[in-house]
């Protein structure tokens, strides 16, 4: 162990910062959109929704089905462009957001509404929404007959600017500029909208809220919507990048988007940004540097200390204005 | 009724009950049969390898069952996904049931260390057709399948150098980055591969562990890029191995990338893509049925399994020898796990191609070691080289 701490790689930080870093930060956003279904959902219902990684992974599959089924597109396709791409990139994305954000109302519904009408406690919910994940994930590992499945390649993966001697490349470039924009459209629905202030609201006081006339049910069926639609957006992004999907692939993705809205603040929207983002980035560097295998050694290490200093998060409870 | 009627009576009688009780055995005779077992990946992301290998199994029972023997014998599988924490789970069962005479497999490494306990204890032999790991017939260690555990294909102390051998074949100065994935058949295999490159004197220019389900490689790309290196050798499987080799071929590494007979499966083409997947190097104790299979053979397992041809399917003649060995023990009226465990561990057993012999040594290994292949993806298609 210790000989392999000896081995820690700075050179690879030097000559390899520009791809660590664009990667990181594609990975990071990826991320932040995943957690964004959780701290929303925790923001309302103070539970967290485990079934979120399962979201994701019927995202993916919904990616790849669309462009594979739908368009009839195979490996053997060659990259788009032009208009064709646009649209084609277009109807995948939608219909990945679409379909998670059903499945996480559906989800909503199924696992969370009756229990919460029946005033059981959290833990009742909780295993529900593990066994509704369970369910999601050996329904499809059964109807794939547990196969991995290939995203066709859409979108050329070329270079498109240097920095030095590093080229930058287009779909790590476009999973950035777009998830930014998506946090955005989030973060200001959440703040300007009526829907947005109801699910705030929500998320202070739930009986107060209801006083207020707010109905409490659409109100977390929205929060759930909007969570899973930012996480089929991340399936989308994902399979854009990495062009690969299999029924777990939903598990280390979510536990390191949990993560990620744990570090940040759960129930904190931009906590969730820099949560997401700092674990992009220190998944990458650690791994650069310290090797791959203490990763998450490094990610949980990092989590603990932040807990133990900031036990809510780095946004914590600080931020009111802004908590989902 | 008089003494004659009571005479004829009594013959009648006896005569009912001598044929009945022939009829009786005739008819157990008949219908006497006997189980075996194939254990492997039948699902989760290691699947295609146990599905392939099951084609193997049906095609030597089916050969087997159409010679019309006096014993028939019936194939079950068991599942166990290729992971230890499954195989641990699934192996009890398969131990506690007294049909069972014998397991074609575990397949994997990892899952024959798990599935030892259970075997062991209730005296049931294993014969795999992949498991490669070296301390499983290693009697230092204590993970070996000692007396139980057999294997027809050579062990990853023979894989391990040859990796190396094929991979930095018509390399000009080669430069190699070993990448192994934490499991026991991995790291056994990276193990044996640096042992080799060292004895060598290869330029081995970095390492790293990747665990198994990685999504995003960009680190150890970084790495791979950063140390110049123009040799990968993967030693875990096929679903990550495709994913690494994509994201090499992605940020325009332009090397060799090779790895072990956990990577050799079609379903690599499909998830590295055809481009990244070009070129790419794989070593596996193994033949390939279609070309080491007769004219005949080639029909019963178009018979046994539906599909025309073994092309693109792994490990399905070693999986027809390992059960070989078993009908060949029952040939001879072996049918309890003492009697096979005993027929399997002296007796002298023959591999596809009728002339090749299989013998294993005391510790469960064949005789003479067995040849390991290469293999290497040219125009979307895997082809074999021969023996590396």
């Amino acid at each position: 162990m210790f000989h392999e701490l000896g081995l820690m790689n700075f050179s690879v930080v030097v000559s390899q910062f520009w791809p660590l870093l664009i990667n990181g930060l594609a990975l990071g956003f990826i991320y932040v959109l995943i957690s964004l279904g959780y701290t929303m959902v925790y923001g309302v219902l103070r539970l967290i929704n485990f079934a979120n990684s399962e979201i994701f992974m019927v995202g993916t599959f919904a990616t790849v089905i669309v462009s594979r089924n739908f368009f009839g597109f195979n490996q053997n396709t060659d990259p788009l462009h032009g208009f064709k791409l646009v649209y084609t990139l277009g109807a995948c994305l939608l219909a990945s957001m679409l379909v998670s954000g059903v499945t996480a109302v559906l989800v909503e519904i199924v696992a969370y509404r009756r229990l919460r009408a029946k005033g059981t406690n959290r833990l009742a919910s909780l295993i529900s929404a593990i066994g509704v994940s369970i369910i999601l994930q050996e329904g499809v590992r059964i109807l794939t007959h547990s196969v991995p499945m290939s995203n066709p390649r859409l979108l050329r993966k070329a270079y498109i600017f240097n920095i030095g001697s590093v080229g930058l490349r287009v779909d790590t470039l476009l999973v950035i500029f777009f998830a930014a924009i998506l946090f955005f459209l989030v973060d200001r629905f959440v703040s300007k909208t009526l829907l947005g202030k109801a699910i705030r609201a929500v998320s202070m006081s739930e009986e107060t809220s209801k006083l207020m006339g707010v109905n409490l049910n659409r109100v977390i069926s929205a929060t759930f919507l909007i969570g899973g639609m930012m996480t089929g957006a991340a399936a989308f992004l994902y399979e854009t990048v990495y062009e690969n999907t299999k029924y777990n692939v939903g598990f280390s993705i979510g536990l390191a988007a949990f993560t990620a809205a744990v570090l940040g603040g759960i129930g904190n929207l931009r906590g969730a940004f820099l949560g997401g983002l700092s674990l992009g980035l220190l998944e990458e560097f650690a791994a650069a540097i310290l090797g791959t295998q203490w990763k998450s050694v490094t990610v949980f290490l990092v989590l603990v200390l932040v807990l133990l200093f900031k036990p809510n998060g780095l946004f914590g409870e600080a931020v009111q204005q802004t908590r989902v | 009724m008089n003494k004659n009627s009571q005479r004829v009576l009594g013959v009648v009688a006896a005569a009912a009950l001598v044929l009945g009780s022939v009829a009786l055995t005739t008819a157990q005779a008949a219908t006497k049969s006997v189980t075996l077992v194939y254990q492997g990946p039948l699902t989760g992301t290691d699947a295609q390898t146990g599905q392939d290998e099951l084609l193997g199994a049906k095609t030597a029972i089916q050969v087997y069952n159409d010679s019309n023997p006096a014993v028939k014998v019936n194939l079950i599988t068991a599942d166990d996904q290729g992971e230890g924490a499954v195989a641990g789970t699934v192996a009890p069962g398969v131990a506690a049931n007294k049909n069972v005479i014998g397991v074609v497999g575990p397949a994997y490494s990892g899952a024959s260390i798990a599935s030892f306990p259970s075997y062991k204890a209730t005296r049931l032999t294993m014969v795999s057709p992949s498991a490669t790991r070296v301390t499983l017939t290693d009697p230092r260690s204590p993970d070996n399948g000692f007396p139980f555990f057999h294997r027809v294909v050579g062990n990853d102390a023979l894989q391990g150098p040859a990796v190396v051998r094929w991979s930095i074949d018509g390399v000009t100065a080669p430069k190699v980055y070993v990448i192994d994935d934490q499991t026991p058949y991995g790291t056994g295999l990276a193990q044996a591969a640096t042992a080799y490159i060292k004895l060598k004197k290869v330029n081995e220019v970095g390492s790293d562990s990747v665990v198994q389900k990685t999504s995003d490689y960009t680190a150890t790309v970084a790495k791979i890029k950063n140390s110049k290196a123009n040799v990968v050798i993967y030693t875990g499987y096929y679903p990550d191995g495709g994913a690494l080799a994509k994201a090499l071929n992605d940020s325009g590494w332009a090397g060799v990338f090779a790895g072990g007979d956990g990577v050799l499966n079609d379903a690599f083409i499909g998830v590295a893509g055809k481009a990244a997947a070009e070129g790419a190097k794989f070593t596996a104790p193994a033949v390939p049925f279609e070309t080491a299979a007769t004219d005949a053979q080639q029909a019963a397992f178009t018979k046994a399994t539906g599909l025309k041809t073994a092309a693109g399917h792994v490990y399905v003649t070693e999986t027809f020898n390992a059960t070989n060995v078993f009908l060949s023990c029952i040939k001879l009226g072996k049918l309890t796990r003492a009697g096979i465990q005993q027929c399997v561990a002296t007796g002298t057993f023959f591999a596809l191609d009728g002339k090749t012999v299989l013998k294993f040594t005391r510790q469960g290994e064949v005789v003479g070691g067995a040849p390991v292949g290469g293999f290497q993806v040219v125009k979307g298609i895997i082809k074999y080289f021969g023996a590396v």
